[in-house]
């Protein structure tokens, strides 16, 4: 083989500094990325039209239309349409909407950032680099995070100023409008003053049905009666006095108390913090384990689809159905961890009730608050380090 | 270890090595096929190397083991005097690559790409954004979409990205392609600058007539495998060479040389006699050839040394290697 040795290497013009003296201090090598690895790759994302346009229709254009439409509504004619904010409008849009659709985007949000540079061909310039890979990846994390968590911020925060600043002025608790805050005590003497209202329309549970009597608009009976059961177990109508009327409206009262303190004109402060950091961290587990399964499959399509049926097939069909069999792998899913932390006065997502909110009843199931807690940082630890080993182990 | 403390342990080694790139022994292999064999690889400081070999040969694959895109079976490789895989923070610190068709965010502008590829190096290295798109000519499309550019205008975006951390080694994979002649002038141009530099310049390419005029010396790989390196005029001086004559009696003057026993091989054609002699062939056997003509009675017009060109050194001994299998 010829040899090459005897090249001689032309004089140099400007000679480049020696690598020693221009790496010490750049800790290259490092697996913290640096802040202007952040900053770059934030922009990098952000300057994605289609994405953000999508990201901030989600998150903030149809929480601010909707409530918009309820605004105006409400304005024009008042009687017909109810006030655009309030507790009720707050829940529902929450637990029903931003919860869902912040883990989505969330998710899409993540598996762009995981799986751009290796389709657009970045991938490869970054690691010539020399640059730690792992440090390319953790990259990703803040500055994706910065851009879903501001966009849920910024529609959670629109929402949670348009239903206390447009609330209703007095409680309606299941149609009929009730002082708000009273106490036991307060509510049976209100019940005691307003048995009609109570009977007609609150719940009730118990072996006799209530008390006949007149519910308005000309429907109700001519006078007030009420159908018993003898010990023979037949059926029978008997007239009711006013004072077993106020009786039952108060047993009736009793029985809506826990319910009807869970029910206010606005949400409370707490409540919205609560619910704020509990879609925050919706969003952070939809963004950590979409990047770490589109590094994972180096491609955004498939991962996005999976995250979706994730959301809006697996976790309703797994948090409502127990096989017992699988009971800890139904455990193991996030949404349904989820669900176990959801803060309390909040409806179920993905529809019935929930432990916190305990609206409808659903079964959900049992896991306690720290197995859903292991579980949830379970996922987020988990995805992050398979997005990070593979990024490392990849061709590039 | 921290990234300073090891480029101090290791900076001493790198110091002495008169070598930009040196391999031992470097394999690769794709299940059955194996794309770099066995590689001995020593590419001189401060010079414009050409990498060459046919389509399929293992070029990209083994540009791409030596930056740490993809990893080797077998052998070790030195970056700069650093070992990589092991120090390949330190070695890529001031080594600039292109590999492959040069890909980057279509909807930032190129001068963003450059941010999030300076950010990655050391904080220098954003100072050298705007030089760097200067040097390779679209300082004035630097704000431009990067979607927007030919492919000719990403190549030199390509180019600007290697420059950004001041590079003592570029690696640049097929750096003419997409190029007009001007941009391959232009190419052509900045590859000489850099080595008058001091920087070491590894020119992967097909483009035979490129790399003759622009490298100083070359490697050929074959099938994975490095069968000539050296400098182009070491290479070329060992090869056979052609003799062109036009003369009185054509026909005749091909009995007479077929008579010697130069061992060339002579053919009659339109210009007159194309005599090829063998390797090693002394200069003297031109002076011959007009001996035997003059004496033989023919009238000689012209009388033509023919250096091979790399291509056809190029050929000759790849289609040599071909039929020897």
């Amino acid at each position: 083989m010829t040899t090459i040795s005897d090249i001689d290497p032309p004089t140099p013009d400007t000679a480049p500094a020696s690598i020693s003296t221009q790496v010490r201090g750049d800790h290259r090598g490092s697996w913290i990325p640096t802040w202007g690895m952040v900053t770059t790759r934030f922009m990098e994302l952000r300057k994605r039209r289609g994405l953000m346009i999508a990201l901030i229709a989600v998150n903030i254009g149809i929480p601010v239309v909707f409530l918009a439409v309820r605004l105006v509504s409400h304005a024009v004619d008042p009687k017909s349409y109810g006030a655009a904010g309030g507790y009720s409008i707050f829940t529902s849009l929450v637990a029903g909407f931003m919860y869902i659709f912040g883990f989505i985007v969330a998710a899409v949000v993540g598996c762009t950032a995981g799986s751009v540079d290796l389709t657009e061909g970045m991938f490869r310039h970054l690691v010539i680099t020399g640059r730690s890979r792992l440090a390319l990846y953790l990259a990703r994390i803040p500055a994706g995070l910065a851009i879903v968590i501001a966009m849920v911020a910024i529609g959670y925060t629109i929402v949670c100023a348009v239903c206390v600043f447009a609330a209703p002025t007095q409680l309606n608790y299941n149609g009929v409008i009730v002082p708000q805050g009273l106490s036991r005590p307060a509510l049976d003497s209100w019940a005691a003053a307003h048995a009609d209202k109570v009977i007609c329309n609150f719940n009730y549970n118990g072996p006799n049905p209530p008390p006949n009597v007149p519910c308005g608009n000309g429907n109700g009976p001519s006078g007030p009666t009420a159908v018993v059961k003898t010990p023979q177990g037949t059926v029978v109508p008997v007239h009711v006095t006013q004072a077993q009327i106020r009786a039952f409206a108060i047993t009736m009262a009793n029985q809506n108390y826990s319910d009807y303190r869970a029910t206010f004109l606005v949400p409370s402060t707490s409540l919205m913090i609560d619910v704020g950091l509990w879609i925050a961290l919706e969003a952070t587990i939809g963004f950590t384990v979409g990047l770490g399964l589109a590094s994972l499959m180096g491609q955004r399509t498939v991962p996005v689809i999976l995250l979706i049926v994730l959301e809006l097939i697996l976790t309703p069909l797994f948090s409502r159905h127990i096989i017992p069999h699988l009971v800890n792998l139904e455990r193991a899913i996030v949404g349904v961890a989820m669900v176990h932390i959801e803060p309390g006065g909040l409806p179920t997502p993905f529809g019935g009730g929930g432990p916190g909110g305990g609206q409808g009843g659903v079964t959900l199931i049992p896991e306690s608050t720290l197995a859903a807690s292991l579980v949830i940082a379970g996922w987020i630890v988990f995805w992050t380090a398979v997005g990070a080993w593979r990024m490392r182990t990849r061709d590039a | 270890m921290s990234t300073a403390l090891l480029s101090d342990a290791v900076d001493g080694r790198a110091a002495d090595s008169q070598w930009a790139v040196e391999t031992h022994g470097l394999t690769k292999r794709f299940g059955e096929n194996v794309a770099v064999n066995d590689v001995e690889l020593l590419v001189p400081r401060g010079c414009a190397f050409g990498y060459l070999g046919p389509n399929g040969a293992g070029k990209t694959t083994l540009i791409r083991v030596l930056l740490g895109l993809t990893h080797a079976d077998a052998g070790t490789m030195f970056l700069l005097g650093h070992a990589v895989p092991r120090h390949r923070d330190v070695a890529l610190a001031r080594v600039g690559a292109i590999v492959d068709e040069p890909r980057f965010h279509g909807h930032l502008t190129g001068r963003q790409n450059l941010q999030i590829l300076a950010a990655a190096r050391e904080p220098a290295a954003k100072g050298r954004i705007a030089p760097a798109l200067e040097r390779v000519g679209i300082l004035h499309r630097g704000d431009d979409k990067v979607s927007k550019y030919s492919m000719g205008m990403r190549q030199r975006l390509g180019v600007a990205a290697c420059l950004l951390g001041d590079p003592q080694l570029l690696i640049l994979d097929e750096p003419m392609n997409g190029l007009d002649p001007a941009g391959m002038l232009d190419m052509r141009d900045m590859i000489k600058s850099l080595v008058s530099e001091g920087r070491t310049v590894v020119l992967s390419s097909h483009l035979l007539d490129e790399v003759e005029r622009t490298c100083d010396a070359v490697a050929i790989v074959d099938r994975g495998t490095v069968i000539r390196q050296g400098p182009i005029a070491q290479l070329l001086a060992g090869s056979s060479f052609e003799v062109q004559v036009e003369c009185s009696d054509p026909d005749r003057a091909l009995s007479l040389l077929e008579a010697t026993s130069f061992g060339a091989h002579v053919q009659v054609g339109p210009g007159g006699l194309a005599i090829s002699l063998p390797e090693a062939t002394e200069r003297d056997a031109i002076a011959e050839i007009n001996r035997v003509l003059v004496e033989g009675g023919i009238a000689v017009y012209r009388l033509q040394h023919i250096q091979a060109s790399l291509e056809q050194w190029f050929l000759s001994v790849t289609s040599r290697l071909g039929a020897s299998e």
